[in-house]
């Protein structure tokens, strides 16, 4: 069947824009079959000749809608692909030579009107036209005729699908819905102050394309429409039951009149009200087939005098279709409708004004409308009575109301609340009851919310239980849920987050933490550790900002430091704090490192060495030789500036001690007389209780290879019982021992599976000595003090036990290569590559292995790396690991 | 209204066959009154569109106000599309013999003819053979370029009279197009 294939390889080959592929095709299609490719090639050369007989119409007056030759030129544009067909005429893709070379779209315009009386319009026009300039507009560039003497009109190329598509493809939310369309009616209000009124605003002309994942409006046709719009009205009346011309939907009042009353901006705030209603109902105000179906006459009527049925109202017409509708806006049918009455209904219909002296006045005004209506004020399409005043006021503070119902919740299940918050409950609840009193449309949802509330924090609490037995599947579900289920609630954010930490999934975690942070979610909590870091890593740079500017805060109010972890973090992004903040922290962290060490002088890390084998991180039976560690005054009593309630004296974290290893002998008398043993000993025991994943960044050092059976089994101080059952301990820890300090549920780090209780007051305290070390150098390098920061990163670095020690090398290098040691610089980040691949297989350990360090570690390292990399070689590093493996595996378990 | 048209549009959809014989002849007679009507009215040099003519003869043949279903409406189309064919092609055989070519102002009323230049006579004659060819070689492709061509439907409005998607005329308008111009050429397989 030559005839066939003939076929098949033409239409194949014509969709080959090089002519080198499309030669290519063709050989590899026809073989050796002579007679096959000269038929192919006779029919190729008959599709690229020019002037077919079948391109014009069969008289002489050239015919629309039969598409232009491609290839051929329209003025300096060369047709390139016919992408729209429509009521107007033609549009293609051009390709523009000169003066620039770029890719537009080209419009030749049906004939039937003069082709005169449409440019003198346009040019009319034109000057306003080119004043335009808009990201959200499309720019008119040139208008012209064409040979056959059809005008044309040359714009900006936007590849995109109408507004009203878009939002049902992609299940925009009312809300995102309606912070589109806010940019809709900025880009038309431009318009209007440059006097260009559209006249033909409808979903077709209104394009979203998406820019880096943003969906972005472009209004095209502007200053189009009204040079070809006089005649588009004769010829609606012709052919309108093919729709070939503009629908007569969007069409206002005054425009169906046709009785040459001048056309102004109001019309386009009619037509935009008709699209806000569409994209809020999914259907126009008026039904297309009723419009289509009827006679001129009776449209023109329909649109002049029938007032259509409010958003909310049309909705329970929809009957089969609502189901589809309130999907593709993530809601149920009926919130749906409670979503729209009201407010939006207000907004639309005043729009929808047949009197165009009540509809708003410019686009602007519908803009700020729909804003106020979006943050909860009062709008101005409302007649402002009393009572909706007020629920608005009450609906504004709904999250405040609901938290009321969740802190009286948490009280009676006892998971603690401060006087505080008492006091707050009650100052709430007194504004709860006087919105119950009088609004009850606000109660029903404070009552909502807080069952909602409910259900997501058990919802966490479910998924943390799954997650720590390892059924991450079973997790994620939860956790969607709960995001799901309360979209403005922080904690299900935050969890999730912690969760997609876990799994090394750091965009997906550093999303979640953003949106945590955009619901005024503090950052007190250890889940937010390695936060900042993880911001710089994933492009996030305005959040992990705000986590430093949260810390600046916290220091220059001279609190007392509760969480290291995450102050180490913060100081490893670059310009992150403030300068006034690292001065201050490097001088908290080295009075403390230095009062340690004076009283310590046989502290193996305050000469930077010990004896091989000796690492306190290592060795449990260094006990045997000398605790030099133990009961020591590592660290002063005294809150670092001296303001907070004192700090209690601990004990080095207990991850020293392995349950397998013999007891340590008894404590030497130490020179310190200790103040209160109870609480040491307790805190002792209870340090994993303190010091969750501090004990996986500083002290891991039974890890070790070389140590294998001292691993720690419990690295997230998941298993209590190992500390605490030492023996000569007494078993008794802080959790137990002091109850009121039981956290919220949520403030628990997700890995540990048993609910524990949150690390109170991880002070340096209960770091490591070399982990103090490494922060105080951090801080002085931030600081500018280059010499001390090598003093106290080189120290930090001497101590061998550290499993996170490849941290140190790139910050050092960064302060060698400040002091201008080029050589020590160059090691150091040479040592800091050397790292690489055994951090990445570290990391993609991570699952399996519990026993490695916490995830922030890695982020911080790959943030200094990379920095350094910058400062000292001038660019980005080229050989930052891939972890789309990781990713990968993380990703199968959880779909 | 003409209510004979529509009957057997109602005809057509109810299955009766032989209906669509008659309904030939109609639109062609139709369209031939109003082309010279138009001829009549117009400045002399003012030539008319095919498609404008079959709209205005759908408009008058079978009216706005009671749509018939696209069925019917692709029946009435197809109809359109051969009358239009023969008219111009009997006009354009006309005028070949009656070598009238340099008086192109000049319209013979009496002949109700639709005006067109005398090289698109030659044009349209041979067009005219290879889309026979086309019929003889490919039914359905044949059908839908005269769809588009003689009644000036889009390539969604063919789409839709005819129940395929819109890509599928594209592509099968592309191929008709390019087949027919080599067949026009003589530059055909063999």
């Amino acid at each position: 069947m030559p005839h066939l294939s003939e076929r098949t390889i033409f239409v194949e080959a014509i969709e080959f824009d090089d002519p080198q592929e499309r030669q290519a095709f063709i050989d590899r299609a026809c073989g050796d079959d002579a007679k096959l490719r000269a038929s192919v090639d006779a029919l190729l050369r008959a599709h690229d000749a020019p002037e077919n007989a079948l391109d014009k119409p069969p008289v002489d007056v050239p015919l629309t809608n039969l598409p232009q030759a491609l290839g051929s030129m329209i003025g300096p544009y060369r047709l390139m692909e016919q992408i729209g067909e429509g009521g107007f005429g033609l549009v293609y893709v051009a390709q523009q030579e000169s003066p620039v070379r770029r890719k537009v779209a080209l419009k030749i315009v049906k004939p039937g009107t003069g082709t005169k009386e449409v440019l003198a319009r346009f040019e009319a026009e034109r000057q306003a036209v080119a004043m335009m300039d808009h990201p959200n507009i499309a720019k008119v560039f040139d208008a012209g005729v064409t040979d056959d003497g059809r005008p044309y009109f040359v714009m900006e190329l936007v590849r995109g699908i109408p507004i009203t598509e878009f939002a049902d493809a992609h299940k925009l939310s009312i809300h995102e819905r309606l912070t589109l369309f806010i940019s809709v009616c900025k880009a038309v209000h431009h318009a209007h102050q440059k006097g260009v009124i559209h006249r033909d605003i409808k979903p077709s002309n209104v394009m979203v394309t998406l820019h880096d994942d943003r969906p972005v409006v472009k209004v095209i046709d502007f200053g189009v429409s009204k040079a070809i719009g006089q005649s588009l009205t004769d010829k609606t009346i012709y052919t309108r039951f093919f729709s070939m011309i503009g629908t007569p939907l969007y069409m206002s009042p005054e425009q169906a009149e046709m009785s040459g009353l001048d056309i102004d901006t109001r019309s386009d705030i009619y037509s935009l009200g008709v699209m806000l209603y569409e994209l809020l109902v999914g259907e126009t105000p008026f039904d297309r087939e009723r419009l289509d179906s009827a006679g001129l006459d009776e449209m023109r009527r329909i649109i002049r005098e029938e007032d259509p049925p409010r958003p909310s109202q049309r909705l329970t017409t929809l009957n089969a279709r609502m189901t589809t509708v309130s999907m593709a806006r993530r809601l149920d049918p009926k919130r749906l409708t409670t979503r729209l009455r009201g407010d939006l209904d207000w907004i639309v219909m005043k729009a929808l004004e047949k009197d165009r002296n009540r509809r708003y006045e410019s686009a602007a005004e519908m803009a700020s409308d729909i804003a106020r209506h979006l943050s909860e004020q009062p709008i101005q399409a409302r007649p402002p009575t009393w009572t909706y005043q007020l629920r608005k006021f009450t609906r504004r503070h709904r999250v405040v109301i609901a938290t009321v119902s969740l802190v009286a919740l948490a009280m009676i299940i006892g998971t603690g609340a401060s006087i505080w918050q008492m006091r707050v409950a009650y100052h709430e609840r007194d504004l709860k009851e006087i919105a119950l009193r009088e609004a009850n449309e606000a109660k029903r949802d404070v009552e909502q919310f807080a069952a909602i509330v409910t259900t997501a924090n058990s919802l966490v609490a479910s998924a943390q239980t799954h997650a720590g037995a390892g059924r991450w599947k079973a997790a994620r579900q939860d956790f969607d849920q709960a995001v799901q289920q309360q979209p403005n609630y922080d904690l299900p954010w935050v969890s999730r987050a912690q969760f997609y930490t876990q799994l090394n999934l750091w965009d997906e975690a550093a999303d979640d933490f953003v949106t945590a942070i955009s619901l005024g979610s503090t950052s007190d909590t250890p889940q937010w550790w390695g936060a900042a870091c993880l911001f710089e890593l994933t492009g996030h740079q305005y959040a992990a900002r705000e986590l430093c500017r949260q810390l600046d805060q916290h220091i220059a109010n001279q609190q007392p430091i509760d969480h290291w972890e995450f102050v180490r973090n913060c100081l490893s992004c670059k310009d992150g704090i403030s300068d006034a903040s690292f001065q201050e922290l490097a001088r908290w962290t080295q009075a403390e490192v230095d009062q340690s060490d004076a009283s310590r002088p046989a502290a193996p890390s305050s000469n930077g060495r010990q004896p091989p084998g000796r690492s306190p991180w290592l060795d449990g039976a260094l006990w045997d030789n000398g605790p030099q560690w133990e009961g020591e005054p590592q660290w002063d009593n005294r809150p670092p500036r001296g303001n907070g309630p004192p700090h209690e004296r601990r004990a080095p974290p207990s991850i020293f001690f392995d349950s397998k290893q013999p007891p340590p002998p008894p404590r030497p008398n130490h020179p310190r007389v200790d103040r209160r043993p109870e609480t040491r000993e307790s805190s002792q025991s209870g340090s994993p209780n303190h010091l969750p994943p501090n004990r996986g960044s500083s002290s891991q050092g039974n890890t070790s290879p070389e140590n294998p059976n001292q691993r720690n089994p419990d690295p997230w101080g998941v298993n209590e019982t190992a500390p605490i059952a030492r023996p000569g301990e007494r078993p008794r820890g802080d959790a137990i021992s002091r109850p009121w300090e039981t956290p919220r549920p949520w403030e628990q780090p997700l890995r540990s599976s048993p609910p524990r209780p949150s690390p109170d007051r991880a002070s340096p305290h209960d770091l490591p000595p070399n982990v103090r070390q490494y922060i105080t150098g951090v801080a002085y390098l931030r600081a500018g003090r280059y010499e001390k920061a090598i003093e106290y990163l080189q120290q930090s670095h001497a101590d061998q036990g550290w499993p996170a020690r490849w941290l140190i090398d790139a910050p050092l290098a960064m302060a060698y290569d400040h002091m201008g040691l080029a050589d020590d610089a160059a090691k150091a980040l040479a040592d800091s590559r050397n790292s690489l691949t055994e951090v990445a297989e570290t990391l993609a350990l991570q699952e399996t292995e519990t026993t490695i360090p916490p995830w922030f570690d890695f982020v911080e390292y790959f943030v200094f790396y990379q920095e350094a990399c910058e400062q000292i070689e001038g660019a980005p590093p080229r050989d930052l690991p891939s972890f789309a493996e990781v990713r990968e595996a993380a990703l199968m378990r959880l779909w | 209204m003409n209510s004979e048209v529509t009957q057997i549009l109602s005809a057509i959809d109810n299955g009766d066959r032989q209906a669509a014989g008659q309904l030939l002849p109609l639109v062609y007679d139709e369209l031939r009154r109003l082309a010279s009507q138009k001829m009549t009215r117009e400045p002399a040099g003012h030539t008319i569109q095919p498609t404008a003519l079959v709209h205005e003869a759908f408009l008058r043949l079978v009216g706005s106000e009671d749509l018939p279903s696209w069925d019917s409406r692709g029946h009435f189309f197809a109809a359109a599309a051969e009358s239009m064919r023969r008219i111009l092609i009997e006009a354009a055989r006309r005028r070949k013999t009656e070598k009238r070519g340099g008086d192109r102002q000049r319209i013979d009323l009496s002949s109700n003819d639709v005006v067109a230049h005398p090289e698109d006579s030659e044009t349209l004659l041979a067009l005219d053979d290879a889309l026979q060819k086309l019929d003889a070689a490919d039914h359905d492709l044949a059908r839908l370029v005269e769809l588009r061509y003689f009644t000036g439907l889009t390539i969604d409005q063919t789409a839709e009279l005819l129940g395929i998607s819109p890509r599928t005329v594209k592509r099968n308008w592309t191929y008709a197009r390019a087949w027919l111009r080599r067949e026009m050429e003589g530059d055909g397989p063999a």
